[in-house]
């Protein structure tokens, strides 16, 4: 019996180190990041720190790039490297590189520690990147436990601030909820599929016609309400305003994207890979919650003064559009939902920033009175914000107007025009909170002129001067500004010129074989 | 016996968990609560392997335990924040984020 097991040869998953490179880039980086916040000195802290994150976030999309293209399972079928999982890859990325810049000199970080800050920062990167890669329910549950763990610290991390803490522990009793009936239902899948990877368990629906057994269906709808709550898609949005405010800034900044483009891509890899046998039950469920969605989070916004509560609710409104890209579970569905996603977060990281730079010079800066007369003043600032809310709203020229029309064109083609004409609906209430903000910006003046004092963020040297365009605006941190500013003419180089994010999305949507 | 008991009993655990989360008001028992949830989907998780007699529920069910470790700790360390600052430890108090 010994000789026998010492003879027996457990045989490793063959690694497929290129394929993860980009996952090992970021949780590397998460270790480097968490053990240089320990040095004493403060530049080592205050500005190292942030540079090595964002040199990790780059390595990881330098990576990506490199591996576009790649076609291949990772460990043994648990995870798959394919244009899908690149492009949002990519995404996640481009948030992350945001958010480090945002914080760089945000209360948020020095409040809590710099090393841990991005160190959960980049750990919830890579969760996210494990999590839209997943093949396999185990690896479904670990990713998405892995991204949402490392949020709700971030929360909580501007400690001494009213609200942080709850907002943390909001959110972590409701994602844990979520997360809880996702694992339900993905346990009832599993007993019902006899596996955990996504390709068995769609051969298993489509051999052994277990379709209409009450175990899987019950999973399905456990595990649609799990993935609701992640993607805050109405009723189980509740949390989102709350927890977008209480949380700092650039984590909301974060959180709004990167969480979204998560949960939106495994949606689309686990319905439109593992359960495309049983999609005429879940198609309806989903339509409905997608039209549920787009009316809760449009009429919800209405009515807000806080900026960041109106993007919380205009995030909702837009999980409701990019569920559209999901229901018909077809190939225009899948590329209209990825460039949606791509221009989603390209201009709510425009608006965010915007909203970080005005939190900087004054302490109410989240309120939309904080916005008069922005835009005789401080153009810089307005015009990504102005940008943003057009392309969020839909205005043509923008890449909201773009990702608008094919989420539309995908939906009728899919037949289900319904869904198309309630996004258009849901448009038209959005015009009353994204004009709002933009007839603020450029029809009032400021009520007090000249009053716009430095508060928040102490000024500190100018550490990173030199080269910087915006030095007129002193009291913005410029790299905020950067920010806003590049992605505000993202937002319009992709609504004018929207083929080759096109041809990624087709790309990506190429790698999903199997839909209707 | 049959695998329908085991379920049920999974189930009536995630129920229990559930209705805990949304009627109690301490923190520390909602965290119990959750990890009831979590725990009710292991049960479940690990008399399907015995079922179909393959070890993925039982690697699935491990990893589920290590997750929810982890979570309580956050969960804890929120809790104890709160605590310091001497806010009320009362989900329904805390509602400096009402809208």
């Amino acid at each position: 019996m010994t000789t026998l097991l010492a003879q027996a040869k457990i045989e490793g998953p063959e690694i497929d180190w290129a394929g993860l490179s980009p996952l090992i880039a970021l949780i590397g980086g998460s270790v480097i990041v968490l053990l240089l916040g320990l040095f004493r000195a403060r530049p080592v802290r205050e500005h190292l720190v942030p540079f090595v994150a964002l040199a990790a976030i780059g390595a990881a999309l330098g990576l990506t790039i490199w591996q576009w293209g790649e076609n291949v399972d990772l460990i043994r079928g648990a995870m798959r490297l394919d244009d899908l999982t690149l492009a949002l890859t990519g995404l996640f990325c481009a948030a992350g590189i945001a958010t480090v810049l945002l914080s760089w000199r945000h209360i948020a970080p020095r409040e809590s520690a710099h090393g841990e800050f991005y160190s959960l920062l980049l750990a919830s990167l890579a969760g996210m990147v494990v999590l839209v890669g997943a093949t396999d329910l185990i690896t479904l549950f670990l990713g998405l436990e892995l991204l949402s763990i490392p949020l709700y610290v971030l929360c909580a991390t501007e400690m001494r601030r009213e609200g942080a803490l709850e907002s943390g522990l909001k959110y972590l009793i409701i994602g844990s909820v979520g997360s809880a009936t996702l694992l339900f239902g993905t346990a009832f899948i599993y007993g019902a599929a006899g596996s955990t990877n996504f390709a068995e368990i769609a051969a298993a629906i489509a051999d052994e016609g277990i379709s209409d057994s009450a175990l899987l269906l019950t999973g399905v709808g456990l595990a649609v309400i799990g993935l609701a709550f992640k993607a805050s898609v109405a009723p189980f949005h509740q949390w989102t305003p709350d927890v977008y405010e209480g949380a700092p800034t650039p984590v909301t900044a974060f959180m709004a994207v990167a969480t979204k483009v998560a949960a939106i891509g495994i949606t689309l890899r686990l319905f439109d890979v593992a359960l495309i046998g049983v999609s005429d039950v879940w198609q309806p469920a989903i339509a409905i919650l997608a039209a549920i969605t787009i009316i809760v989070g449009n009429v919800g916004a209405l009515g807000q003064s806080s900026l960041k509560r109106m993007l919380a609710y205009s995030g909702v409104a837009q999980a409701g559009y990019l569920l559209a890209g999901v229901v018909v579970a077809s190939q225009a569905g899948v590329e209209a939902a990825v460039f949606y996603l791509a221009a989603y977060t390209v201009m709510n990281l425009a608006a965010f920033a915007v909203i970080v730079a005005r939190q900087a010079q004054r302490p109410d800066g989240d309120d939309i009175g904080a916005l008069r007369g922005l835009g005789t003043e401080r153009p810089l600032l307005a015009w990504p914000l102005t940008l943003a809310m057009l392309g969020l709203a839909g205005f043509p020229l923008t890449a909201g107007f773009i990702g608008k029309f094919a989420l539309i064109q995908a939906s009728v083609e899919g037949d289900y025009t319904w869904l198309g004409v309630m996004i258009v609906i849901g448009s038209m209430i959005s015009l009353g909170y994204y004009l709002k903000v933009v007839a603020t910006m450029w029809m009032t003046s400021s009520p007090e002129p000249g009053e716009a004092k430095p508060a928040g963020i102490a000024p500190g040297p100018p550490v990173m001067a030199g080269g910087s365009p915006e030095a007129d605006d002193a009291r913005a941190p410029w790299e905020v500004v950067l920010v806003g500013g590049v992605f505000g003419l993202l937002i319009l180089a992709i609504g004018v010129y929207p083929q080759p994010l096109f041809d990624l999305a087709q790309d990506a949507a190429a790698s999903l074989s199997g839909l209707l | 016996m049959a695998i329908g008991w085991y379920l049920a009993v999974s189930v009536i655990i995630f129920c229990i968990g559930l209705s805990g989360v949304l009627v109690r008001r301490n923190p520390l028992v909602i965290l119990l609560c959750l990890e009831l949830m979590l725990n009710a989907a292991n049960l479940a998780l690990i008399a399907f392997s015995r079922m179909h007699g393959n070890g993925d529920g039982q690697i699935f069910a491990i990893i589920v335990m290590v997750v929810a470790a982890c979570e309580v700790t956050v969960g804890l360390g929120l809790i104890v924040a709160i605590y310091r600052r001497k806010l009320p430890i009362d989900v329904d108090e805390l509602k400096a984020l009402n809208g």
